[in-house]
């Protein structure tokens, strides 16, 4: 009974984090579509989360590596998984606070090994599946973004450089329709899979699955689609609200060669299985196709502060998953730990919240200047 | 040691398909976008022969671009 009701928390607190990751990286998604013009915000938003949904179905094998190639599923319990998803949801809570562009997968990963490290050791991890499925992808993949998008977008001005700006700008509008959803797709697919791959994590730990021999349910599939695809909507209204303030200025040409790049490396890394951040990537494919045109139309400290984070994650997200176990475990073994951590976490998440908002500055009336 | 964990053939996998599909893309679409401007520039000045060229090329690209991404699709689905 109380192992039910630890699973049952797991799987609430694991959608909940999957609602949050399509919330915080629909900016990725639609940004460069909507800062070209391609189009209009609502519809972004809108196919967005229908291809968030739709890309969760595409694939399962980023899911069989979060469940059983990272750490060791036989020795992992539902505790374990709920202190890794409190880890890593405590990690991105901290890196929003302080504005560090930070990946939840990484931190997802990370929690989940610091809490198995914390629980069981270095038996619990297996150090191959984290350093060649996690560590080295991790670190390719927004390089190869950059080179793809770097080398597209100098072959299309090549290609197209002598051409009327007009009919050039109307055309990758129009093809960047097609790239923007196969980059919501490619989200969907990769971020979406991580959930999948945790709730099963903790279906095997508490023995509703095998270890040896397992299929990622249905309704889990169904559950993480539907809960980054409602993140991704609910996200999307708050970016549409900060348009023309943040989104980075490029041109259709270069927007069309940066989502292409960034959807084809997050999809052939899905096929191997590879759970990659889809941030990084994007963001990698992003600056590859403005540094190609000028380096210095890129803001290098941005990709630095990238780089930091990227650097950090892992290992903070780690000693945070296993600070929860610890505190999680102070508390005996049955539910009772995981009910008041998450209480705690509730708490802490709403105090956060309504002291950050009661420092933002009103905003002046009509006709008011502001001060 | 690393190079034992590391599964190095399904990265260089990674890499040449996302270098051919990525880069390919672009330029297969940037040449369609070419041919269709092309083509209509030729027409108007009543240059057919060419302005059929450029829109045989525009078909192509567009049709290449439009196949790779089905058949990127199909890969990811069919495993």
């Amino acid at each position: 009974m109380d192992s039910d009701l630890v699973l049952v928390i797991v799987v609430v607190t694991a959608l909940a984090f999957d609602f949050t990751n399509g919330f915080h990286d629909t900016a990725n998604v639609v940004a460069t579509g909507i800062s070209t013009r391609a189009v209009p915000p609502r519809t972004a938003v809108v196919g967005a989360a229908l291809l968030n949904f739709v890309g969760a179905f595409i694939s399962l094998e980023v899911a069989a590596t979060v469940a059983k190639g990272i750490v060791q599923a036989d020795l992992i319990t539902p505790t374990i998984v709920f202190a890794g998803l409190i880890g890593a949801i405590t990690w991105n809570l901290v890196t929003w606070w302080y504005g560090l562009p930070s990946s939840s997968s990484h931190a997802l990963i990370g929690g989940v090994v610091g809490a198995a490290l914390a629980a069981e050791g270095t038996k619990a991890v297996v150090s191959g599946g984290l350093l060649g499925k996690v560590i080295v992808p991790a670190l390719i993949a927004p390089v190869l973004a950059f080179a793809v998008a770097g080398l597209g977008i100098l072959c299309a001005y090549w290609i197209i450089g002598r051409l009327r700006p007009g009919s050039v700008n109307r055309g990758f509008r129009h093809g960047q329709i097609v790239s923007g959803g196969l980059l919501a797709l490619s989200h969907g697919t990769n971020d979406a899979q991580k959930t999948m791959g945790v709730i099963t994590l903790a279906l095997i730990a508490n023995g509703n699955l095998s270890a040896d021999n397992f299929d990622v349910p249905t309704w889990v599939v169904v559950c993480s689609a539907t809960a980054i695809a409602f993140g991704t909507y609910a996200g999307g209204w708050r970016i549409i609200r900060t348009l023309g303030t943040r989104i980075i200025k490029m041109d259709p040409a270069q927007g069309f060669a940066a989502q292409g790049a960034g959807a084809t490396v997050i999809l052939a890394s899905s096929h191997f299985g590879y759970p990659l951040s889809t941030t990084h990537t994007i963001s990698g494919a992003i600056i590859g196709a403005g540094a190609a045109k000028r380096l210095s139309a890129v803001r290098w400290g941005v990709a630095g502060n990238i780089v930091t984070a990227w650097v950090l994650t892992l290992p903070a997200a780690g000693t945070m998953g296993a600070i929860v176990y610890g505190v999680t475990r102070i508390f005996g073994t049955g539910a009772l730990g995981p009910v008041i951590v998450s209480v705690l976490v509730i708490g802490l998440i709403a105090a956060t919240f309504g002291q950050r908002f009661r420092h933002v500055a009103p905003v002046p009336a009509a006709g008011e200047s502001a001060p | 040691m690393i190079a034992t964990i590391v599964d190095w053939a399904a990265l260089r996998d990674v890499v040449v398909a996302s270098l051919a599909a990525g880069v390919g893309i672009t330029v297969t679409f940037s040449l369609a976008i070419l041919g269709l401007t092309r083509f209509a520039d030729m027409r108007r000045d009543e240059r057919l022969v060419g302005a059929w060229a450029y829109a045989g090329l525009a078909i192509l690209g567009l049709a290449v671009s439009g196949a790779a991404v089905v058949f990127g699709i199909i890969l990811m689905t069919s495993k």
